[in-house]
């Protein structure tokens, strides 16, 4: 921010720097541990009084120094200049910091290139001690060159003490110089070796050959005990966390990790098998090979540590984004925009967002990420995301991506970020307007004659937003299982609830009543839940039609297994149940009709990828739900992804408790709701209602608006019952911390309360068990005086709105007042009447049933007595 | 846009500005003169190609065994200064490199290939024959290339005014050529490396001729040729880039404007008397007088580089956060390599010319 950005594009992503950097280490190296093979093998050949062994030196003299003088000497100024270019902040801190260690390291290169020149040119002229003197002379300052570049590249990995003394000394003998210092020289004696094949397989006279060969060998091999034991100090030099980061939370590493261990061991097998007299056809390309192995091996370390360093480019004290760690916060609160000098957008508009989106993007992205380039590509960790999932991925990644930094930004600037890249990069094309509803024709609403029918029948669902999530080849977290309850009422002066006698059937309507078509939930039944399940079964065995349980008070059927896709396979989350109740004798007694909501409109693939699975609306699609398995492989540690590969799709509450489905789960994993709020809280926070409706089917605009009793109308959202999404999953995972589980704790270090100073503040709550209670906000059955709730729970499940009855204890107050989140008179989107049948039938209006003083719907003659809840004798209130 | 909103902010210095000045303006020196020598010689060797025909043959094969000595120690000499004039004028000076970074980053790549070049050159020789012109052609190109993105890069820093160019411009490929001073600048540099060069060639073979090579006097007088007459261009090309600077760096009531000039005539004067030492073939004269006109040359391009930044930057706004123990440790060890490096030297020179010890 401090500095202009090189707009690199595609051959961004530190390209340049890994090709300049990884090739002059390759020679540098060889520069270090070349000088005392150089002078060691002279001084045999002296020995030895050997001048085959001294002709060998000299030819191999001349590849080192044209090797290392011009490639190598040369691309080290190269990273120089690369470093400035792509991070000119941290390359100022380096040069300020260390003015004196580079100039240092600088009398030492001059010395070095001074003694090779000579070294060289005065071979044969000058005399052995002299000549000797001179070599040593050479490996000396190249290795005191190595001991000060050490202790400034492992100062950007673990500045240590420097963060808080500000000490040179502090800077250059950090944590790790002494370990990285014996590792890189180890290093370099083996590469001598390497390259020490190149010349030794070309030399003309076979026992010599062989034997400089075998000598090369040695080289290459003696040093890599020594070499490990040192890798091993270097490790266990590194503070706990980068421990933990680099070889535990990196997953990006792994290929790295994997390569270095690997190629070690094939470079000691490759000196072997060069020990073998063999022709120079094979000892040749062996050698060559060797020498790629060697570049792949040191390759593969300096990205282990580069990207050991993220998302730090000085660790603790510098970002990657050039930014300084300190001035984080402020940057956060002011906007970067604001803050930085090299942008022309002071801050975002609806007019400027794709250039401002592209300036953040050069200023916070480009530092890390190409565009289209073979290192780090934008395109491809991007291509999944909508602009909403990429602005919710951008808020929180850098709670599970420990090499990323946290946005430096404010809300609005993460958003135009996320429209540039989806926009301006990706070229998506998400749709931008409203799901088409199509809307019922002609509502069927049950006839009633409040002069002569004798029953009322109420009949609801347990849940107004009900979920289902299809790909359960894949995994299932939500199974088709609607539950639908029903209270027969004989009219009267003093009505009865009826429940013994009757029987109470009830039937999906035509187009619902073959499920197994439309999903593959039948097809992977077996495997989810380790027994079979009849086509059109639910899991407690109830068929679309069927009689409902009588209870004590009410007939329930359960588990119903509905899907909102009708036989042409449209989208229709509000499938409609006839339900009559018949006595004894075979008479049809009262007949209504039910809705049961079902959605399939979780928005996974707003952030993990693929495209809604039916209709263009609705659906989890096969792609969808593999990237999440991905992402919970990556994050977590697990193999869902290979078991769903095997036929063996997950299901969720196997591990993760779900007291809504009956699933004790693990005990040591958090709970399911804990889990997945818990985790993306991280994400989505500081956005309220808009980011609860991207998994819940609640968006306005979108094909299911299951949200839609009065407090809908009544303009309150989600969050005013449920609480921003951050203060929702600290109440559930505080409970679950309570129950010891550590993940709850590591989950809540990330979130930050929304409403609350601290995370104290927050009560916790079981999930399905401690909900909002009506009457927080209703108070004594009043008109409200407050229009949100939160931190004030139901005690128990009994005490929860969907199971509980009037003051008579008789009436279950959904009979009335219908399901929840679509509580009477609400308006369902597909049909004005779809959400209030009964109100309808019975009433001929859309409120409560018994509101608006219908007491006669079940009395029959008008009532002066609040029997079911007080403040009921009254007109309507939102009439 | 306020240019001065985009100048980035230093960062701290761990002694006063005032070392670090010493220590640029010593090292420039030294790699200006390495560098002359390296781009003199080997422009004067490709002209003999095309002109000397093979009576110049014993001068291109000195030259040859030469250059890469030269390319070596002058990108030797020039970290330093390089690592100095960061640490001064850092915040400039990487901006105007990432504003140039595609070229910025050919100077790497010409450096490596002009460097192999010289090599197969010197050591192919005798075997190129006609590809004498183009293997050290390229070479002196790569050379020039990188002297005129040199003399963007460092014009470029020295006006923020124009830095707004990035916004319509961010991929790096912003060059100075809108600045009247880049090209007199980057000729009076070349044509300086030529006189140099030719200075060198004069010295090399007096040293020669003091040891008794007969054939040296020619050289020398070619030497001087080249010396005099592209000093004598020189005055041409330093008057067209002095001409072309901003009044407020010219302006003679300002002290820096005033050193300036006061600086500018001194240095004329050497130059004047080098000029006529070198034509009569008195070249240690020549080389005495000529040593301080390029001292004060550096400090002349100081000077101006201080005039041009003056509205927006001082040396003495740079904050010091003192720490003075790894200076003096660096000291020891410069003095330290000053010595090795000499022994070396001295060795070195003695058995030269001796006869192999080792058959």
């Amino acid at each position: 921010m401090n500095y202009p950005v090189w707009q690199l594009d595609g051959a961004g992503g530190g390209l340049l720097i890994a090709l300049m950097a990884i090739f002059h280490v390759y020679v540098a190296h060889f520069a270090v541990g070349g000088g005392l093979f150089l002078v060691m093998t002279e001084m045999k050949g002296i020995r030895e009084n050997n001048q085959a062994i001294i002709d060998f030196v000299r030819r191999h003299t001349k590849f080192f120094l044209l090797l290392t003088m011009v490639a190598g000497g040369m691309t080290g100024v190269g990273i120089w200049f690369t470093i400035s270019l792509l991070n000119p902040a941290a390359t100022s801190k380096l040069i300020h910091l260390f003015v004196f260690a580079w100039g240092i390291e600088w009398v030492f290169f001059t010395a070095e290139i001074l003694s090779l020149f000579i070294y060289y040119y005065t071979f044969g002229r000058m005399d052995n001690r002299n000549h000797v003197i001179i070599g040593w002379i050479y490996f000396g300052c190249a290795w005191l060159s190595l001991f000060v570049i050490n202790g400034i590249i492992d100062f950007m990995l673990t500045p240590g003490a420097w963060l808080q003394n500000n000490n040179f000394w502090s800077a250059l003998f950090n944590p790790t110089f002494w370990p990285a210092l014996f590792f890189r020289s180890f290093l370099a004696f083996m590469l001598a070796g390497l390259y020490g094949f190149l010349t030794a397989v070309n030399l003309k006279d076979v026992v010599l050959r062989v034997r400089m060969v075998r000598y090369c060998a040695l080289w290459l091999i003696a040093p890599f005990l020594l070499f490990l034991g040192s890798a091993w100090w270097y490790r266990a030099a590194l503070p706990p966390e980068l421990q933990v980061l680099i070889f535990e939370r990196m997953p990006e590493i792994k290929p790295y990790l994997d390569a270095f261990i690997i190629l070690g061991p094939m470079l000691m097998l490759g000196g072997l098998i060069m020990a073998i007299r063999m022709p120079q056809s094979i000892t040749r390309p062996i050698a060559a090979v060797m020498l790629v192995l060697g570049l792949l091996y040191m390759g593969s370390f300096e990205f282990i540590r580069e990207a050991g360093r993220r998302p730090y480019i000085i660790r603790d004290h510098m970002y990657s984004t050039s930014i300084l760690k300190k001035d984080m916060e402020l940057i956060q609160q002011n906007g970067f925009l604001q803050e930085a000098k090299w942008v022309s957008s002071r801050e975002v508009t609806r007019d400027n967002m794709m250039t401002a989106g592209r300036e953040l993007f050069n200023n916070l992205c480009l530092p890390c990420h190409s565009v289209g380039g073979p290192l780090n590509d934008i395109r491809k960790v991007t291509g999944n995301y909508t602009p909403r999932g990429l602005e919710a991925k951008i808020g929180g990644i850098h709670n599970f991506s420990p090499y990323m930094p946290p946005f430096a930004g404010s809300g609005l600037e993460r958003k135009a970020l996320a429209y540039y890249i989806a926009y301006g990069l990706n070229n998506r094309r998400d749709r931008m307007d409203d799901v088409a509803i199509r809307e019922i024709g002609d509502e069927e609403i049950p006839a009633f004659n409040g002069e002569s029918d004798k029953y009322v029948l109420l009949a609801w669902s347990d849940m107004g937003m009900k979920s289902y999530t299809d790909a359960s080849g894949s995994w299932m977290i939500l199974p088709p299982g609607g539950t639908i309850n029903a209270q027969l009422i004989e009219r009267g002066e003093t009505p009865d609830v009826i429940v013994d006698g009757v029987t109470i059937s009830y039937a999906v309507d035509p187009e619902f009543s073959d499920p197994a078509q439309q999903v593959d939930f039948w097809q992977n039944a077996a495997a989810l839940y380790d027994r079979e399940i009849a086509p059109n079964t639910g899991l407690s065995g109830n068929g679309l039609t069927g009689v409902m349980k009588p209870g004590e008070e009410w007939f329930t059927v359960s588990l119903l297994p509905v899907v909102p896709y009708t036989a042409e396979r449209r989208y229709m989350p509000y499938p409609a149940f006839t339900v009559t109740a018949v006595s004894s004798a075979g008479e049809v007694l009262a007949a209504t009709r039910v809705v049961a909501p079902v959605a399939t409109e979780m928005g996974c693939q707003i952030c993990h990828g693929g495209h809604w699975a039916v209709d263009n609306r609705a659906g989890l699609s096969v792609e969808t739900a593999e990237n999440i398995l991905a992402a919970h492989d990556r994050i977590s540690g697990t193999n869902l992804q290979g078991l769903a590969d095997n036929n063996m799709p997950v299901l969720c509450n196997c591990c993760h408790a779900d007291s809504s489905q009956d699933a004790p789960g693990n005990k040591e994993q958090l709970n399911l709701s804990a889990a997945i709020h818990g985790f993306h809280a991280n994400f989505l926070g500081e956005r309220g209602a808009m980011y609860c409706v991207m998994c819940h089917p609640a968006d306005s605009g979108g094909a299911t608006r299951s949200f839609r009793g009065i407090h809908r109308g009544l303009g309150l959202n989600c969050t005013y019952c449920h609480g921003e999404i951050e203060d929702h999953a600290i109440s559930l995972l505080k409970a679950e911390h309570e129950q010891g589980k550590e993940r709850a704790a590591v989950l809540l270090g990330n979130i930050r309360p929304a409403n609350f100073e601290s995370v104290d503040a927050v009560v916790p709550r079981r999930p399905w068990v401690n909900q909002p209670d009506c009457l927080d906000c209703h108070e004594g059955f009043q008109a409200p005086e407050v229009d949100t709730t939160f931190n004030r729970w139901t005690a128990g499940e009994e005490d929860l709105y969907r199971n509980r009855t009037d003051e008579s204890g008789r009436l279950r107050c959904a009979a009335c007042h219908g399901s929840p989140h679509a509580v009477y008179p609400a308006m369902n989107p597909y049909s004005p009447y779809r959400d209030v049948l009964q109100p309808m039938q019975y009433q001929g209006q859309f409120y409560p049933i018994g509101s608006n003083m219908n007491c006669k719907v079940c009395h029959t003659i008008d009532m002066e007595y609040e029997m079911h809840h007080p403040n009921m004798l009254r007109e309507f209130r939102n009439q | 846009m306020d240019p001065s909103a985009l100048i980035p902010t230093p960062d701290t210095l761990p002694v006063s500005w005032g070392w670090f000045e010493l220590l640029l303006i010593i090292t420039l020196f030294l790699h200006i003169i390495l560098m002359n020598v390296m781009l003199g010689t080997g422009i004067i060797a490709l002209v003999n190609h095309f002109r000397g025909g093979p009576d110049s043959e014993p001068l291109t094969r000195e030259i040859a065994g030469k250059l890469p000595f030269a390319i070596a120690f002058t990108v030797n000499f020039g970290v330093a200064p390089l690592l100095f004039v960061q640490v001064l004028y850092g915040h400039f000076f990487y901006t105007s490199s990432v504003l140039m970074a595609n070229f910025w980053l050919f100077v790497i790549a010409f450096l490596v290939s002009g460097y192999y070049m010289a090599y197969i050159y010197d050591y192919k020789y005798d075997a190129l024959q006609g590809a004498r012109v183009p293997v050290l052609g390229y070479t002196v190109f790569a050379l020039v290339a990188i002297a005129f993105f040199m003399t963007n890069n460092f014009t470029l820093a020295q006006v923020p005014e124009t830095w707004t160019r990035y916004f319509d411009s961010p991929t790096g490929f912003l060059l100075n050529l809108g600045d009247p001073i880049l090209f007199p600048r980057l000729l009076h540099m070349i044509t300086a490396a030529i006189a140099v060069g030719g200075m060198s060639i004069a010295l090399y073979y007096e040293l020669k001729r003091r040891r008794g090579d007969e054939e040296a006097a020619r050289w020398v007088r070619h030497g001087c040729s080249w010396f005099g007459y592209a000093t004598i261009a020189n005055f041409g090309f330093g008057f067209w880039f002095y001409g072309m600077l901003p009044e407020q760096v010219r302006n003679s009531s300002t002290l820096a404007g005033g050193m300036i000039g006061v600086l500018l005539l001194a240095g004329v004067i050497l130059a004047a008397l080098s000029i006529i030492y070198s034509l009569r073939g008195k070249i240690l004269p020549a080389m005495y007088t000529v040593l301080p006109t390029i001292l004060i040359m550096i400090l002349i391009r100081d000077l101006v580089r201080a005039a041009y930044l003056r509205p927006y930057f001082s040396l003495s706004d740079l904050e010091v956060v003192s720490q003075h123990s790894p200076m003096v440790v660096f000291l020891i060890i410069f003095l330290g390599g000053l010595l090795l490096n000499y022994w070396m030297f001295k060795l070195a020179w003695q058995v030269i010319g001796n006869r192999e010890v080792r058959s």
